[in-house]
């Protein structure tokens, strides 16, 4: 019985004349004997499924295959491209037609919903918003895509209609059906939500260079780099975009394709500018037995005018002219975290209250420090222990410390200036009176200023602990 | 005759000027304010468009507060007209004390490199860039061949550098051949505040300046106080430093003209 042939799909034709699919070969072709089959193949059939999805971008950017022959498309958005959800799937079924597929369409407000009017509810159903419950109900409960096992007990039941499962109470209807049958449900209607694999491109911003004979020569690289990058730049220009980051692939002999990737700290379409910004990434790139081909993809494109060139040249630079480039070849050469801008935060905790933006980010909302409040240029990221510390308790300034070796007599002194935990932004059970801080900026004998501070609560009989946590010029 | 003579000497004067300068126009010079330090600097002033080497004395080598307070206050009035560039290998500069000195850290880009090499090549790329008027960088020593391309870097936009130098994580000191490119050698450490005078805690802070080298100028040795920091008018003011006595005669210096202290 394993072996048997069985029929996997079937025309409109035959299905007219009674086969099925599912139906063994040697019967359908005993019912009608000029039937012609050819054998399934799969793999293809999800291939072209695959091109389906892909052409469907038109439409939406949001296209999702569902096998096995099934595309969801998210036209949320978009119909009023077309003129509305009508006129959209009247394009998709002229479209799909000269095409010579057979197909099935219906709009609804969830995938369940579209997918079983599609199957088993009138081609071309557009269920009204919050109106797909009355045009499930008459359908079969097939259409709900149940597992087989929950199909066919539901069927054993007499249940014949989705409006009947709908009508009883949910309780026993997950209990004797399985959960799933539950969740197919309010997918259906709209009380579950479901998650589309969709399938979109990288990126419609491509270009691609092919070469005769496959290259791996440094300099052939970088001149096919720079080649690429023009090809894509000058389409940008063309359209009037510019990009923040960019990607070469070099697809090799061997099936491999290793890339480099650039970003730009402002959107831009210079191609001399950026090819340079790859050159030093190109060692990297093993061509192993040769590149035949390199791609360029751009991503987070934007519209970027052009620029007239300045009348009154020599005044205040562009910041495309200077810094952005400069900020570019600095952040792809060290890395995005080691170039950056310090900006205020809200915070009274000293190493919180400053923050480190991209350079040419636009600031954050947050108020200025205060000026008149004395903070050091030289702040320790770990405060360094001060040893012989002798300061009168409970809060007077130290009069002497020892620090890297060297003795400090303290000739003048502010403070304290207490700084505590910020105990509203975390749980009560942690904040302790140990991580109060009580600051003083003092100057020693010679000049020298410091920040210094005592940490935690003063308690006779326990000695009090010194940190030195900054330097003031 | 005597005016013929200094016609010459003027004359000559321009000529080596225009030799030393490549055959540039100078990018001008930013003038302290006082005379007995605008004296000792060619062109009255701190040059523009060359790099100038700012050390510390003592523990100052590796904390570098002082030269760094001082190389910012110096080039506070250059950052109003253009954006600061800072590099460094250890990270501890701190921004907020940079705004209460009076220099706009919304300005200052702060680039950490991962070594010495980096941060002069940074430096350098920076120097050449349009619409950068400062760059600050720390290192240990910068050598003839990095000392010329700095220059090189200063003279092709009219930025103006700023060497602090610095052993950011201890260690021996270098040795250090003579001679330098740098337009001005400054040595910079704290000196102790005067607090005005029924007031408590600390004063402005006061350095304690010695120009120990300078191309076309003398040496000298001053105090100077920035006496706005860590006021409301910080960073207001032309020039954030401010004579207080030249070194050796404690004596005050006389009174500012009253212009000096007009907002920018």
């Amino acid at each position: 019985m394993k072996q048997a042939r069985r029929l996997a799909a079937v025309s409109c034709e035959a299905a007219a004349l009674g086969l099925h699919v599912g139906q063994k070969a040697t019967d359908a072709a005993a019912l009608v004997p000029e039937l012609q089959v050819a054998d399934a193949e799969p793999q293809a059939d999800a291939q072209a499924l695959r091109e389906l999805v892909d052409w469907c971008v038109r439409f939406s950017p949001a296209a999702a295959a569902d096998a096995p022959d099934g595309v969801f498309l998210d036209i949320s958005g978009v119909a009023h491209l077309w003129g509305g959800e009508a006129e959209l799937m009247d394009d998709l079924r002229s479209r799909l037609a000269v095409n010579g597929l057979p197909f099935r369409l219906a709009i609804a407000d969830t995938p369940g919903a579209a997918w079983a009017l599609a199957h088993h509810g009138a081609d071309g159903t557009i269920a009204p918003p919050n109106g797909q419950g009355e045009l499930l109900a008459p359908l079969p409960p097939q259409a709900l895509r149940l597992e087989p096992e929950a199909a066919a007990q539901i069927a054993r039941l007499g249940l014949r209609r989705v409006g009947q499962l709908m009508e009883i109470p949910r309780a026993p209807l997950g209990r004797r059906f399985g959960r799933h049958v539950l969740e197919r449900l309010d997918q259906a209607l709209g009380r579950g939500a479901e998650a589309l694999a969709f399938r979109r491109p990288p990126t419609p911003w491509v270009a691609r260079l092919a070469f005769f004979e496959p290259i791996s020569a440094p300099e052939d690289m970088a001149r096919v780099t720079q080649d690429v990058t023009a090809k894509l730049c000058a389409r940008l220009e063309r359209e009037g975009r510019g990009a923040r980051r960019f990607e070469v692939a070099f697809h090799r002999v061997d099936g491999k394709a290793p890339s480099v990737a650039v970003g730009l700290s402002l959107a831009g379409r210079d191609a001399k500018r950026i090819a340079r910004l790859f050159q030093p990434k190109l060692e990297t790139v093993d061509p192993g037995f040769g590149v035949e081909s390199v791609t360029i993809c751009a991503y987070a494109v934007e519209a970027v005018s052009g620029r007239q060139a300045r009348l009154d040249a020599g005044q205040d630079p562009a910041v495309e002219d200077g810094l952005a480039p400069l900020v570019d070849r600095l952040v792809n050469r060290l890395g995005p975290t080691r170039v950056f801008r310090v900006r205020p935060r809200e915070s009274h905790v000293p190493e919180l209250s400053a923050g480190r933006d991209l350079p040419l980010e636009r600031p954050a909302e947050a108020r200025p420090w205060d000026r008149e409040t004395p903070r050091p240029v030289r702040l320790f990221r770990q405060p360094e222990p001060l040893e012989a510390v002798i300061a009168l308790t409970p809060d007077d300034p130290p009069s002497q410390f020892r620090w890297r070796g060297r003795l400090h007599r303290i000739r003048r002194a502010e403070g304290p200036e207490r700084i505590a935990q910020e105990w509203w932004k975390q749980d009560i059970g942690d904040v302790s009176v140990r991580h109060v801080r009580d600051y003083y900026r003092v100057e020693d004998a010679e000049g020298g200023r410091f920040w210094l501070f005592r940490s935690g609560l003063y308690h006779a009989g326990e000695p009090a602990k010194w940190w030195l946590h900054g330097l003031f010029p | 005759m005597s005016d013929f003579r200094g016609q010459k000497l003027a004359a000559i004067r321009a000529k080596v000027a225009a030799l030393e300068t490549g055959g540039r126009a100078a990018a001008g010079a930013l003038p302290f304010g006082a005379n007995e330090i605008d004296g000792c600097l060619p062109g009255g002033g701190l040059s523009l468009g060359r790099w100038h080497e700012i050390v510390g004395p003592g523990l100052e080598a590796e904390t570098s507060a002082a030269p760094a307070g001082f190389a910012a206050l110096a080039a506070a009035p250059l950052a109003k007209g253009g954006e600061a560039v800072w590099v460094f290998r250890r990270d501890d500069l701190w921004a907020p004390g940079l705004d209460g000195l009076g220099f706009p850290p919304e300005r200052l880009i702060q680039v950490c490199a991962r070594d010495e090499a980096e941060v002069l090549a940074v430096m350098e790329d920076a120097l050449a860039t349009a619409g950068v008027a400062a760059v600050f960088g720390e290192v240990e020593a910068v050598d003839l061949t990095a000392g010329r391309r700095l220059q090189l870097a200063c003279e092709r936009r009219g930025s103006t550098g700023f060497v602090i130098k610095r052993r950011p994580f201890g260690g021996p000191a270098k040795v250090e051949r003579a001679g330098s490119v740098a337009a001005s050698r400054w040595r910079v450490a704290s000196a102790p505040s005067e607090p005005p005078p029924g007031e408590f805690g600390l004063g402005a802070p006061r350095f304690e300046v010695a120009l120990e080298r300078c191309r076309g100028g003398r040496p000298g040795a001053w105090i100077l106080e920035a006496d706005a920091a860590y006021s409301w008018e910080a960073g207001d003011v032309a020039h954030p430093l401010r004579l207080v006595a030249r070194l050796g005669d404690r004596e005050l210096a006389p009174a500012q003209p009253a212009d000096r202290r007009r907002a920018a």
